[in-house]
């Protein structure tokens, strides 16, 4: 069930799956790019770059509990 | 059951309430919230984002019939949207796509994408409210999608193409910023870039097209899971480049601060001298820059709160709190001339600076290179300051530059023919006024400048 406290407009929920086929093309061709740029070793580390991938790690999690344990 | 009183920033989710509880934060969860309460604990869901410090920790209290009642950790200082940096921006940003990946990853969804359900705490951007994890319904886009971008994107592209000004934007649009405004104020070329071009120009055009449908006929259109990830991994790799176009590289931002090495020495060792006799826990540096002050203190300190006008100074000290993995630095950007208001509902869903910096009541206030710009830059004088200081102060270690300083100088002298309005601008004038509120305890010049040391402690304490 989900509370309606506020208003997600309409628009914005029919308008996703438009925003998904593209983001889908989007993400498929920067995919083929980094592979192709990987290939040529044209990919340098940004040292800059303070943040994470977008995944959150369960290693890290894992690997605590096991020497907990 | 007994009766508390909702915190006013806590009403908009029926799912349960904030209270406050003499000096801690309580969180009241109501039964229409249980079932998800119950999955979420049972799952381990809230345990992983607990050890992955991306939501605020909490304990449960009591559970009963009508109610459960949960404690989070106290954070003592809450910054909003509009007094981040655009990094900090950035990684509320980023976080709140994380959250919504792993909650559609474990069966969950977030049905809200408030930017006021984060804020920094420990170095790092966190989420803070429990309660906004619901079950994920199959091939249901996600309702939190528009607030995402009105609340996160929009203000994150208007800060790219117009500047770091544009981040202040929700202290007057709390509910994020109006897509149809936001997509007019981007330029054409916006347009090109597929994924502003959908997340933005095509969600706009949908809006308008659908704004008339008062009576509900519209239907939802399904969206897989998988669609809707693709949502999200997009937005997170777009967001994660978008740069500000004032500056190309943090370390540029150092050289352009134009002290005297032996000045800004004995300027640091006086400030630390003073701290370390003081043993604060907590502090707040006004007009603080990128917290190089604060840096050079050697007693351990607690919290520290350092604010700036400049969101590049605030920025650059950001980045170096995520550098050196500082956890009790907390940067944000504040105007002292015009600090955060209370807005929203009754004025008080979200309190205004002066409101929040009374309840962290910090024991020292640093206030360094500042007094000659309230008061040549924004007319506001002595008294008004000493006012201000004192309304939140225990201890101020305040500098106070005399009127041969080539920076006073160098403010006089834009005022022209008005320059003579100044002539209070004197070192014993300030000393009369602030004299009103604080006790001088010490008082020292900075050798070879035109700077002087004070610290001064509130008459109300002494």
């Amino acid at each position: 069930m989900y509370l309606l406290y506020f208003d997600p407009s309409i628009g914005a929920m029919i308008v996703q799956a438009i925003v998904a086929a593209v983001a889908g093309v989007v993400l498929f061709s920067k995919n083929l790019m980094f592979k192709i740029k990987s290939f040529l070793g044209l990919i340098k580390n940004d040292e800059n770059d303070v943040f994470d991938d977008i995944d959150i790690e369960n290693r890290d999690l894992e690997n605590k509990n096991s020497s907990d344990s | 059951m007994t009766l508390k009183k909702a915190h006013p920033s806590s009403f908009r989710d029926p799912s349960g309430y904030v209270f406050l509880d003499n000096n801690s934060i309580k969180r009241v969860i109501k039964p229409v919230y249980f079932k998800q309460y119950y999955a979420l604990r049972d799952s381990g869901f809230y345990k992983k984002l607990f050890a992955n410090k991306l939501l605020i920790h909490h304990e449960e209290l009591s559970v009963s019939e009508s109610e459960i009642v949960v404690k989070p950790e106290y954070i003592p200082f809450i910054t909003y949207p509009y007094e981040w940096s655009f990094n900090q921006y950035k990684e509320a940003a980023l976080l709140t796509l994380k959250l919504q990946k792993f909650s559609l990853e474990h069966g969950y969804s977030l049905k809200d994408a408030s930017a006021f359900n984060i804020t920094f705490y420990k170095g790092a951007a966190i989420f803070i409210d429990t309660l906004s994890f619901d079950f994920y319904k199959d091939n249901y886009p996600w309702r939190g999608y528009k607030q995402f971008i009105s609340h996160f994107l929009a203000p994150l592209l208007l800060a790219r193409y117009h500047g770091a000004q544009s981040l202040k934007l929700l202290s007057e649009y709390i509910d994020g910023i109006p897509i149809k405004m936001l997509s007019s104020m981007l330029p054409f070329r916006s347009k090109l870039n597929p994924t502003i071009y959908t997340n933005v120009h095509l969600l706009a055009k949908f809006e308008d097209r659908h704004s008339e449908d008062y009576k509900g006929n519209t239907k939802v259109k399904p969206l897989s899971k998988s669609g809707q990830l693709k949502i999200i991994k997009s937005l997170y790799d777009f967001i994660k480049k978008l740069k500000l176009k004032e500056y190309t590289e943090w370390g540029n931002y150092y050289n352009k601060i134009n002290y005297s090495d032996r000045a800004f020495d004995l300027k640091a060792n006086v400030i630390d001298k003073w701290i370390s006799k003081l043993k604060p826990d907590t502090i707040i540096d006004i007009g603080g820059n990128d917290g190089t002050f604060i840096r050079g203190i050697s007693y351990e300190l607690k919290q520290s709160l350092v604010c700036d006008l400049d969101n590049n100074a605030v920025d650059y000290n950001y980045l170096q709190v995520k550098k050196n993995k500082e956890t009790h630095i907390t940067p944000f950007v504040l105007d002292v001339l015009n600090p955060s208001a209370a807005i929203g509902f009754n004025n008080k869903e979200r309190s205004s600076f002066l409101e929040r910096i009374k309840v962290f009541n910090p024991d020292v206030t640093l206030a360094l290179a500042l007094i000659h710009h309230i008061t040549l830059s924004g007319n506001v004088t002595f008294s008004m300051s000493a006012q201000f200081f004192s309304s939140f102060s225990k201890c101020l270690i305040i500098e106070f530059p005399k009127k041969n300083d080539s920076w006073v100088q160098r403010l006089l002298n834009s005022k022209a023919e008005f320059k003579d309005h100044f002539s209070f601008y004197t070192i014993e004038n300030f000393e009369m006024a602030f004299a009103a509120y604080f006790q001088i305890l010490e008082k020292q010049e900075i050798e070879g400048t035109e700077r002087v040391m004070f610290l001064l402690k509130r008459i109300a304490d002494v």
